[in-house]
């Protein structure tokens, strides 16, 4: 489907899409959260915005936004999003070892971020 | 200069004197030093006790020959794209990456993978090893330069 859209927009739209979603979320949540859902929707769209402006610029960051990203930065971006996971999952670790010795309920969201980047570090492989 | 300044208080060691005496043998095949300056400056070399006193010796001359590099040395991707006027821009779009690719390629500071490395040798109409496989030239002493060389800096030692 995303091959249909100009790679210029390709990135802003997901970001709007998934954006969009979280903040259906917290108007489904009920009470006063719509306002909440409203905040989120218009961060987004303007998120979306920006990326959009950026993905016309003649750098590594701009051919990233824009989705013509050659080989080298392509290369980049993997490396950045492996760092960016590599100390995702030192965060989740750590939390995961907190929420143990203070005997909280909260510990599985971390165990789930942990056992997410194992499998997908195996199916990577 | 060969010899590091700073530390010219110190004493030199004989692997010092030999390094500075590697240095004149180098100048002298490249002409830089005159037959009877070589070997006077070899016998300083030789003689000298501290770091400072290497280095008036070899003062003026430059780094040894395996440092030396041709000044401003293009890489055969930028000759290539120079000699048939082509922008960066317009060999990037020809080669579908981006300009700064092409930039980070001709400074060496960037190795393309083997696909795109075909595709510029193709592009240039060379392979792959004209473009990418040699190292930069250096200039290259003859054997019996060196051998003359060596040859002098021994009967001036004995």
């Amino acid at each position: 489907m995303m091959t249909f859209i100009r790679p210029r927009l390709r990135k802003p739209l997901r970001n709007a899409l998934a954006g969009t979603v979280f903040a259906a979320a917290w108007a489904l949540r009920g009470g006063n959260a719509w306002q909440l859902a409203i905040v989120a929707e218009v961060t987004v769209l303007v998120s979306a915005i920006t990326i959009y402006v950026r993905a016309g610029e003649d750098n590594d960051e701009g051919a990233l936004a824009g989705s013509r990203a050659d080989e080298r930065q392509k290369l980049l971006s993997l490396r950045s999003r492996a760092l960016g996971w590599n100390l995702a999952t030192v965060a989740a670790f750590i939390g995961l070892s907190i929420a143990v010795a203070v005997k909280a309920t909260w510990w599985w969201p971390f165990l789930v971020i942990l056992a997410v980047a194992a499998f997908g570090y195996l199916l990577g492989l | 200069m060969a010899l590091e300044e700073g530390r010219g208080g110190l004493r030199a060691s004989d692997a010092d004197r030999e390094q500075a005496v590697e240095v004149l043998k180098a100048a002298f095949v490249q002409d830089w030093l005159a037959k009877a300056e070589f070997e006077a400056h070899v016998g300083r070399a030789l003689a000298s006790r501290t770091y400072a006193e290497l280095a008036a010796v070899t003062a003026g001359i430059a780094a040894p020959l395996s440092t030396v590099q041709p000044p401003d040395a293009p890489s055969p991707m930028r000759e290539q794209r120079t000699r048939r006027k082509i922008s960066q821009a317009e060999l990037a779009k020809s080669l579908g990456v981006s300009r700064q690719t092409v930039i980070l390629i001709e400074n060496g500071r960037y190795l393309p993978s083997l696909p795109l490395a075909f595709t510029i040798a193709r592009f240039f109409g060379l392979t792959v090893d004209d473009m990418f496989g040699k190292e930069p030239a250096r200039p290259r002493i003859s054997a019996r330069s060196r051998s003359a060389a060596h040859s002098m800096s021994r009967s001036v030692k004995h």
